[in-house]
């Protein structure tokens, strides 16, 4: 063991990341109100030209050469919408063009043309094009051919790989489950063993790993458990041990960790804040799916506009000096839980979660000192959003971010339809983005529309 | 999907990614080219390299290189060397592209199918993958492709194990190499493999993780770490029987009428039941399945049958649960009034009980109650419900036991079921246990650290309930309680955590003798009163508790009070067969699902939920996860049809999902921001059986 007198690089870095962070919060409350106004507002002018500049290279002439096209088109046409924004009508026909020659001839998206197709860059163009929501955009998805694409990446074992001969892992059972979602063409074949799979990768920390035997991390516990509630399995899950695990990745800095010990990442505030609306909205999910499905009863409210959350939602502003660092993420872990088998295939839990934290009335995170965190530690006033202080923005953490930050923003309602209460929204109220369909990742207009079109076709 | 592309951020760079685009468009298409038309000559592979090398991610490539080292093997000499040599080769390959991005899925996901073919040399791979861990020490590529190579050479987990304690040892923060440690610790303790028992491993281990919390108790990692063992040392794998209804040694006196025989002194033994029959509850450490009429054994001899009806008690209608129930019939020979029948209960015969983690139930247990029929005359004409049950303080006064007689916390502990076996075996566990508690003592004394008081907090109580069920009674409640009290303060954003700790204890404290349950038995003051049949009454008000537990110790109890608390759920209250009168009034519970656990209480006549917050919330986030007759777990079952209050079901379908099933005599709703005018009249149209709403006698 190393000598006390030394710290670890991990913990170097730590508190490297901290006092940026610290810093950051210092300079915002030494400033006049009026700065201090203007560094919480969302930039949406400079991220719009970002964004655009971005997109103007996926013309004839695109220069950025690599296997991830369809991603970039998602990640700015998102981000875009998010903002509230669309693109014009010849920058869409050309995305459609564009994405059309990345679609295989047996089905799915490559990563550029003549590539062959795979699971990720397929939900990125499918996520794309929904986004773009035109019809000739929906339209141009040959849903026949991606269903043999789909069932041709299905591993025997139930899990999905990502492309021919690709690795197999829980990114793979996503995109591939959601993509099917979406497009209203997910059945028994597909849905088949995806589940044992997903169990076999949560591990005994709660969250959920890349492939079985690994560690739990953020962007694989996002997306494992928005395949088992697509495939209605969610229940299957230690649910108890996944909060547990989920609540502690936010750390002092107001942003979210992907794993234990590691540093906060702004777009872990999607795929971590993500998981948490997951958990939040996945009834009134079921409830949409029941509706499609038959004469299921869906409409319930019990109504009381005079009531609001109660808890005081800035109290969080103690916390964010970012000063105190402890080892408090594993306060919540249950000694001698469930969470001890690798595979637990726990009903039980899901009562025992309600008095974990469920029973509680605002979100399980904490939304502002997030919001805090993304506008003024991983947003770029000249446009872009980025992972933390001293990191340069990319279109990746746009898109995050900015999903995140609507994560959050809308993370005190209970129906997705109601407006946002004010104090929910950090900033101005300009800052305000439209909601999205926790699942996907689209804003939720345009999932509605796409639902539609695919419902009917 | 994290760290994938790399995009050029500065102005100034812009001409040199301009000129390496240029670059690698013309490679792209050359790659293109040659893969459409299946091109696999030296020049054409190694054009794939070079784009490989520029961009990791063209996963094309690394198919189109797949394809084309099965062309050439087919090709070449089948001698082992150019086979060799090819596949080094592709090694190489990988190799360069990793060094460009060593979080590339694809390059990673090659060198595996490059492997998988064999010829190659372990000790490669590690020095490698050591060079790699070296630079990016928490990189999961970089481990899943140990885990992966460690698996294909037939590593030995042990020498794996010492890997971890190096990595470990030169960055103690490397949460990856714990995480790593843990997995591998797990397979060689459920393989048993030599040298590696849990009684040996886990001290080591502990002094192992010690080193890392003693330098620096502000780093997470080793207390990750630490929880697991912790929680290595306290599991116990096979579910185990806890207690039951009637519990061992007791004596039950049966009835068949409402009214009790004579004086008090029967009260906490009698039971009685219009339909001649008295309930079975076993209560297992953990939820299981597989309880039926050959798995459990009864025998009684007022009745042959064999086939007992077992039902799990389970929110979501699983199989699985901790709590079972079957019906036993009265003894059916009425002359032999008073006389004594033994009824014997036996399980883990077979291994047909298993928990929900697979484990089964192993050690054969035995218990044993006797029952004897008292009969009374009786007024059959009275109905259920004729009186009010109130709560007032003065209705109750405290229960006085005369020393001869049974009381509740007498059976409490002769359910003694274990094997010597296990008292041995634990003795390790103590030793592991009670050596933490000095280390952590030791560090609090130098040191304020929330994480430590937790961890003190949670070894104590892991303690107690070790020396518990080792007969002993050495029991540190008022020390958690007040490290629990101290950690309120110390970390108010956690304030809700330390608070439900604090309840359960507090619930274990209570509960944990004779003498302290006692102080909280109580008579009301009716012993008449028709319908409460045992109108002990277990008073838990006024105790600020914000979650409940030590059910096990409460099967017994039919008349609760569990006023003026802080809960906002009653999870696990479905354990509580025999409850008929329930008083929630006055706590924090924010929506009928909430109450959900009532709809399995199916001896439950009197409730009261007034001065709740049931509709004061526009955010029920309890509803999310519990079932709903939206949610699979119920399915079918729901049938709107079946009644002409549907438009009522629509706004209340909460309340009308825990309410339906209930046979309520009496409820409170007062104070509840959902009890208007419209909902009584649906509450009055959902239970008909009701007789008292809010104080008021329905006509």
């Amino acid at each position: 063991m190393e000598s006390s007198s030394r710290i670890t690089v991990t913990q170097r870095e730590q508190s490297m990341v901290m006092s940026d962070v610290k810093m950051m919060y210092e300079i915002y409350a030494s400033v006049p109100p009026k700065t201090q106004r203007l560094m919480m507002e969302l930039q949406r002018d400079n991220h719009m030209e970002y964004l655009l500049r971005g997109l103007q290279q996926l013309g004839p002439s695109f220069c950025v050469l690599d296997a991830n096209r369809p991603w970039i088109c998602y990640w700015i046409l998102h981000s875009i919408a998010l903002l509230g924004q669309s693109v014009d009508a010849a920058l869409e026909d050309r995305t459609i063009d564009f994405l059309s020659r990345c679609q295989g001839p047996d089905g799915g998206y490559a990563g550029g043309p003549g590539q062959m197709p795979h699971l990720a860059t397929t939900y990125a163009a499918v996520n794309a094009l929904i986004t773009l929501g035109s019809d000739k955009s929906l339209w141009s998805i040959d849903r026949g051919k991606m269903y043999t694409f789909l069932k041709h990446m299905k591993d025997p074992s139930g899990a999905f790989r990502m492309h021919d001969e690709g690795e197999i892992d829980v990114r793979a059972c996503y995109t591939a489950i959601s993509v099917a979602s979406m497009l209203n063409i997910l059945d028994d074949d597909l849905v088949h063993n995806v589940g044992n799979y997903i169990l076999s990768c949560q591990t005994h920390e709660g969250g959920i790993a890349g492939e079985p035997g690994s560690e739990a991390h953020g962007g694989y516990t996002f997306c494992g458990l928005a395949t088992m509630i697509l495939i209605n399995e969610v229940n299957r899950l230690d649910l108890a041990a996944l909060i547990d695990w989920v609540v502690f990745r936010q750390g002092v800095e107001g942003g979210f960790q992907g794993r234990a010990n590691k540093l906060v990442d702004g777009c872990y505030s999607f795929w971590q804040g993500g998981v948490f609306a997951l958990l939040q909205r996945f009834h009134s999910i079921i409830g949409e799916r029941l509706t499609q499905s038959g004469p299921g009863e869906a409409e319930y409210h019990i109504d009381s506009p005079e009531a609001t959350p109660e808890s005081d939602i800035s109290e969080g502003k103690e916390s964010s000096d970012g000063t105190s660092s402890e080892g408090d993420e594993a306060c919540h872990f249950q000694p001698g839980g469930s969470q001890n088998a690798p595979c637990p295939v726990n009903f039980d839990n899901v009562g025992f979660v309600s008095s974990e934290g469920l029973a509680e009335r605002e979100p399980l995170f904490h939304s502002i000192a997030l919001q805090r965190y993304i506008l003024l530690c991983s947003q770029d006033p000249g446009g872009g959003l980025k992972d933390k202080p001293r990191k340069s923005r990319d279109y990746y953490h746009t898109c995050y971010c900015l999903s995140g930050l609507s994560v959050c923003q809308y993370s005190w309602l209970k129906d997705e339809d109601a407006s946002p209460l004010p104090r929910a929204v950090l900033g101005p109220h300009s800052n305000l983005l439209e909601p999205i369909h926790p699942i996907f990742n689209v804003v939720l207009d345009r999932y509605r529309e796409a639902h539609e079109f695919f419902s009917r076709s | 999907m994290h760290g994938r592309p790399r995009k050029p951020s500065k102005p100034e760079d812009e001409a040199a990614s301009a000129a390496k685009a240029q670059k690698l468009r013309a490679l792209q298409s050359q790659f293109l080219h040659n893969h459409h038309n299946n091109i696999y000559t030296k020049e054409a592979v190694d054009l794939s390299a070079k784009l490989l090398e520029i961009n990791p991610e063209s996963y094309t490539a690394w198919n189109y290189r797949k394809l084309a080292l099965e062309h050439n093997l087919s090709q070449s000499e089948s001698d082992s060397d150019s086979f060799k040599s090819l596949l080094d080769e592709e090694l190489i390959v990988v190799e360069n592209a990793l060094r460009q991005n060593f979080k590339s899925y694809g390059a990673w996901h090659h060198r595996k199918w490059v492997l998988s073919k064999g010829h190659s040399s372990a000790d490669h791979e590690l020095r490698l993958l050591d060079k790699f861990q070296k630079a990016d020490s928490r990189n999961f590529h970089a481990w899943n492709y140990r885990r992966f190579v460690a698996a294909l050479m037939n590593r030995s987990e042990e020498d794996e194990l010492k890997y971890t304690e190096d990595m470990i040892n030169n960055n103690f923060s490397n949460y990856s190499a714990w995480h790593n440690r843990s997995v591998l610790l797990s397979n060689l303790l459920k393989k048993k493999s030599e040298g590696f028992q849990k009684e040996k491993v886990l001290p080591e281990e502990y002094e192992f993780v010690h080193q890392a919390l003693f330098t620096d108790p502000d780093d997470q990692s080793g207390w990750f770490y630490h929880l697991w063992l912790l929680d290595q040392t306290v599991k116990v794998d096979s579910p185990l029987l806890v207690s039951s209804w009637p519990a061992n040694g007791s004596d039950l006196v049966l009835s068949g009428d409402r009214h009790l025989g004579d004086s008090a002194s029967s009260l906490l033994t009698s039971f009685h039941s219009d339909s001649r029959t008295f309930p079975l509850i076993l209560y297992f450490n953990q939820a299981v399945h597989g309880v039926n009429s050959s798995t459990v054994t009864v025998d009684y001899e007022f009745n042959t049958s064999k086939d007992l009806i077992w039902e799990p008690i389970s929110i979501n209608n699983s199989q699985t649960a901790q709590v079972w129930v079957t019906k036993l019939n009265y003894p059916n020979v009425e002359l032999h009034a008073l006389k004594e029948y033994q009824v014997e209960v036996s399980l883990g015969h077979d291994w047909g009980i298993v928990s929900s983690s697979g484990f089964h139930y192993s050690h054969p247990s035995c218990y044993t109650f006797k029952v004897c029929l008292k009969l009374a005359e009786t007024d059959p004409t009275e109905e259920l419900g004729g009186e009010i049950i109130s709560w007032r303080d003065e209705n109750f006064c405290i229960y006085k036991t005369d020393s001869q007689e049974s009381s509740p916390a007498v059976s409490l502990d002769q359910l003694s079921i274990k094997s010597d076996n296990d008292l041995s075996a634990s003795e390790w566990r103590v030793a592991a246990i009670a050596n933490e508690i000095d280390h952590f003592r030791e560090l609090l004394s130098l040191i304020n650290c929330k994480i430590g008081k937790l961890t003190l907090a949670r070894l104590l109580m892991a303690h107690d309930a070790m020396m518990h069920s080792s007969g002993n009674k050495v029991a540190h409640f008022e020390e958690v309680l007040e490290l629990y009290s101290d950690l309120m303060k110390l970390d108010p954003s956690h304030i809700r955590y330390y608070k439900e700790e604090h309840s359960l204890v507090s619930m274990q404290q209570v509960t944990s003798s004779q003498e302290s349950l006692l102080r909280h038995c109580f008579c009301y003051e009716d012993l008449n009163c028709s319908y409460i049949g045992n109108p002990i009454c277990l008073r838990l008000n006024n105790l600020s508790l914000s979650r409940i537990g030590s059910f096990e110790k409460l099967l017994w109890v039919r008349m609760l009070d569990l006023s003026h608390n802080d809960l906002s759920s009653i999870e696990g209250l479905e354990a509580m067969q025999l409850l008929s009168c329930l008083n929630l009034s006055s706590n924090k519970l924010g929506s009928f699902t909430a109450l959900e656990p009532l709809r399995l209480l199916k001896s439950l006549r009197v409730l009261n939920i007034s001065y709740n917050e049931i509709g004061a919330h526009s955010i029920d986030t309890t509803r999310y996860l519990c079932s709903s007759p939206l949610s699979h777990s119920i399915g079918n079952k729901w049938n709107l049809g079946e009644t002409a209050i549907d438009d009522d079901i629509k706004n209340y379908w909460e309340a009308y999902f825990i309410l339906k099933g209930l046979k309520l005599t009496q409820l409170d709703l007062l104070g509840n921001a959902v009890a208007d005018e419209t909902f009584k009249l649906f509450v009055i149209k959902v239970l008909p059986a009701l007789k008292w709403l809010d104080g008021e006698k329905m006509c």
